[in-house]
């Protein structure tokens, strides 16, 4: 019976594929909605059950976060999945961002 | 504006003809929020900054032309408004109220733009911002009243 042969690892060969996996999957970027003074806490409720799917309590819970701390962080993400959240939220006239997570 | 029935997908409002004008009026007025009110990030911490503020920008105009033309199917609709006597029944389905939000609240934000975006709201009135005040106001009478409606029980 044959054996499975070893895969042969060249120099360098693993640290870029790592690299490459790290910075697709890495959750780098911060979703951020900010206060203002014109959305409903109602409305924000609404927009944060309908984009991320969330439950009623969680929603609030960040709905009052962004109303009495004067934002929120709603998601940690990757740059392309942070990108559509803040698409998603603005898509409602919400005051949203995505920053680097430090 | 009054909830009348809410049944499966379904809410009926009863508005006054004087409610009907106003909501018909103030939903001409979309879009109003100037496309420059939404940046993507406040640092432009992104790679390529100017190519995904483009992305944003351009997601934002389609949106807008897409709901423009809903818009106007939504209201030329012949089952969307009827009549109960001296009373407007206003029927739409749970999907066409999370539209008809969206539509109002960008309305809303963009006469608190045109205004100045003041912080203490509802603002003094002057003869330079009362068109923006009434507006912003009558687009989140109709807001609130939807909101209240879809999340009763």
């Amino acid at each position: 019976m044959a054996e499975i042969a070893e895969p042969q690892v060249l120099p360098g060969s693993v640290e870029s594929v790592k690299d490459k996996t790290d910075s697709k999957i890495d959750p780098g970027y911060l979703v951020i909605c900010w206060n203002d003074p014109v959305n409903y806490m109602e409305y924000v409720t609404h927009v944060f059950q309908r984009v991320f799917g969330w439950n009623r309590q969680k929603a609030d819970f960040h709905m009052l976060e962004v109303h009495e701390q004067g934002k929120s962080v709603l998601a940690r993400e990757s740059l392309e999945k942070a990108e559509h959240y803040v698409h998603q939220l603005q898509k409602f006239s919400l005051h949203a961002t995505l920053e680097r997570d430090e | 504006m009054k909830l009348r029935t809410r049944q499966n997908d379904e809410l009926i409002f009863e508005l006054t003809e004087r409610e009907r004008s106003c909501l018909v009026n103030v939903l001409g007025l979309y879009p109003l929020t100037p496309p420059a009110h939404y940046q993507l990030s406040r640092n432009q911490c992104v790679p390529e900054p100017e190519e995904a503020q483009k992305l944003l920008d351009e997601a934002m105009a389609e949106q807008r032309a897409g709901h423009r033309k809903a818009l106007d199917e939504f209201l030329n609709s012949s089952t969307r408004f009827s009549r109960a006597g001296r009373k407007v029944l206003f029927t739409l389905s749970e999907p066409e109220a999370d539209f008809l939000l969206q539509v109002l609240n960008d309305i809303r934000v963009g006469s608190w733009i045109s205004i100045g975006s003041p912080v203490e709201l509802p603002p003094i009135p002057t003869q330079g911002n009362i068109r923006g005040i009434s507006i912003m106001e009558i687009a989140g009478f109709f807001e609130g009243n939807i909101l209240a409606a879809l999340t009763s029980d």
